[in-house]
């Protein structure tokens, strides 16, 4: 995947014309993770939409697969900090969805019921919520809906994982474990991942080159390749070499934020 | 039944047959004319010796409220998905609407009345238009506040505008959609006693009509209780239904 000299114009309702992203120029490698990081307001989740195809670039273009993003990409995953899980389904019948969807569109990839249901309770293994799949999304707990919530972003077995802060509503050690969770159902998948976090451990954790964005108007400001191999330990963040690299990219943003505040 | 619902149901019924008392002893005591406020004893006895009539004329009432409570129900839930669905349509109609639900209703049965005569015409429409617009508002609302995360979501599973309203859009509205039934229908039954009281000879507004003209009133008060009580059952038939139907949107 590839952009090119991104741009994203809007204008709001008092006519004034914000520039939320400028020439936004970068290559994501199959099977890789990126993170984008950055103060409020950088343009990080309107870079995720155009990534997406749910907003249109008014500049440049973006490239998946070799060819240009003008609509919404079908069978891609996504997972918010809000779950929206659908209170009226339980935890198993939230999970198939997407299938649900992929067979009315005749899609070829529709695995069959039985298989989907399958799909379904394996990943629910995976994230520890096995026997939770005829509960109500109500009766569960904050990280447990979130758990369902990625669950749902990789049943249909996307290509393209698009995490929009994902986990900033968890508490500290609900977000590590999330973290490990991740990483453990990305071994498993090769798909591509863009992660935006305001969360630079998270970013460090999770991602092969995190993007540091500013803001007025949003654009890339730097650059940093993560080398640690995967599969990451939490011991390896918090460790001299994770630490060093979190501390220069808060330096990166901060005189950003206090210059303009 | 639970201790709690025994309370639920118990409490009101103490207060209201503590009051029917009250009402009974206060008759004679503050030496009132009958006429002018019988006491309950009488009007029971009213309803007992009129209860034919009454029946008939609580069946045409129940008929007319439900003819006009139905076509309402249709009516809002297709103007409540247009208007939820389409920023557009929105924007065009629901100043309107907001409008036309503030004139009051009874001004409109005179008009009624000279286009379809008196008779349960005017009865099913007065009951139609009163009970459309909570049901439109409702569904329009649930409609509107789906969130922008699960349609990004689904529009990224290449779903269509059409799959996004069935699967998540519809289902989502219901709680709203039958929690207005039970309002609705409620001011569908206004709307129909309101047109039976002017212009109607049949139902129980007609009935209470012509007792106050006769200066029965006893009767008057009777059709009143048995107005009363008809409100309170649709109402709770159709709080009944809610809860059944959408518990999911309750918490435990």
């Amino acid at each position: 995947m590839s952009l090119r000299d991104v741009g994203f114009e809007y204008v709001t309702s008092d006519r004034r014309v914000i520039r939320a992203l400028e020439g936004v120029s970068l290559d994501i490698p199959r099977g890789t993770t990126v993170a984008f990081v950055g103060p409020s307001g950088c343009g990080k989740s309107t870079l995720l939409k155009l990534i997406a195809g749910l907003l249109t670039t008014t500049r440049g273009s973006v490239v998946v697969d070799g060819r240009a993003v003008v609509g919404p990409l079908k069978h891609v995953g996504m997972a918010f900090q809000n779950p929206v899980l659908l209170p009226w389904r339980t935890v198993l019948d939230n999970l198939l969805l997407p299938l649900e969807i992929m067979r009315e569109n005749g899609d070829p990839r529709t695995p069959n019921r039985v298989a989907g249901r399958d799909r379904a309770l394996a990943l629910l293994r995976t994230v520890g919520l096995d026997g939770a799949e005829h509960r109500q999304p109500r009766e569960l707990s904050g990280g447990m809906r979130q758990r369902v919530s990625l669950c749902r972003a990789l049943i249909h077995e996307p290509a393209l994982l698009l995490l929009d802060e994902p986990f900033a509503a968890l508490d500290a050690f609900t977000r590590e474990e999330m973290w490990e969770l991740h990483q453990a159902l990305g071994l498993d998948r090769a798909f591509t991942g863009v992660l935006v976090t305001h969360d630079l451990r998270e970013a460090v954790f999770l991602a092969e080159t995190i993007y540091v964005m500013a803001t007025d108007p949003g654009r890339i400001a730097h650059v940093h390749p993560v080398t640690f191999p995967v599969p990451r330990t939490l011991g390896e963040l918090y460790g001299p070499a994770g630490t060093e690299l979190i501390r220069q990219m808060r330096d990166e943003i901060r005189p950003r934020r206090e210059a303009s505040a | 039944m639970s201790r709690a619902n025994v309370r639920r149901l118990a409490l009101p019924l103490l207060v209201f047959v503590g009051l029917l008392l009250v009402w009974e002893a206060a008759v004679p005591a503050l030496r009132i004319q009958p006429i002018i406020l019988p006491p309950p004893s009488g009007v029971a006895t009213a309803i007992v010796e009129t209860a034919g009539p009454i029946a008939f004329h609580a069946r045409h009432t129940l008929v007319t409220t439900l003819i006009g409570f139905g076509a309402a129900v249709g009516l809002g839930l297709l103007l409540g998905f247009a208007i939820g669905a389409s920023v557009t349509v929105n924007d065009a109609l629901y100043p309107l609407l907001v409008g036309f639900n503030s004139i009051p209703k009874a001004a409109v049965v005179p008009l009624l009345v000279m286009w379809f005569g008196i008779g349960a015409v005017p009865a099913v429409l007065t009951a139609f238009l009163l009970a459309f617009f909570p049901v439109a508002v409702n569904v329009a609302v649930g409609l509107a506040t789906l969130e922008s995360e699960l349609r990004d979501v689904l529009r990224a599973l290449g779903a269509s505008r059409w799959q996004i309203f069935r699967k998540v859009g519809v289902p989502r509205t219901m709680p709203l959609f039958f929690a207005s039934l039970k309002v609705a229908v409620s001011s569908a039954f206004v709307g129909s006693v309101i047109s039976e009281t002017v212009a109607s000879n049949a139902g129980i507004g007609y009935l209470m009509a012509v007792a106050a003209s006769d200066f029965n009133t006893r009767l008057a008060f009777g059709g009143l209780f048995v107005l009363a009580a008809m409100g309170v059952l649709l109402y709770g038939v159709f709080a009944i239904v809610e809860r059944r139907v959408t518990g999911w949107a309750y918490a435990e």
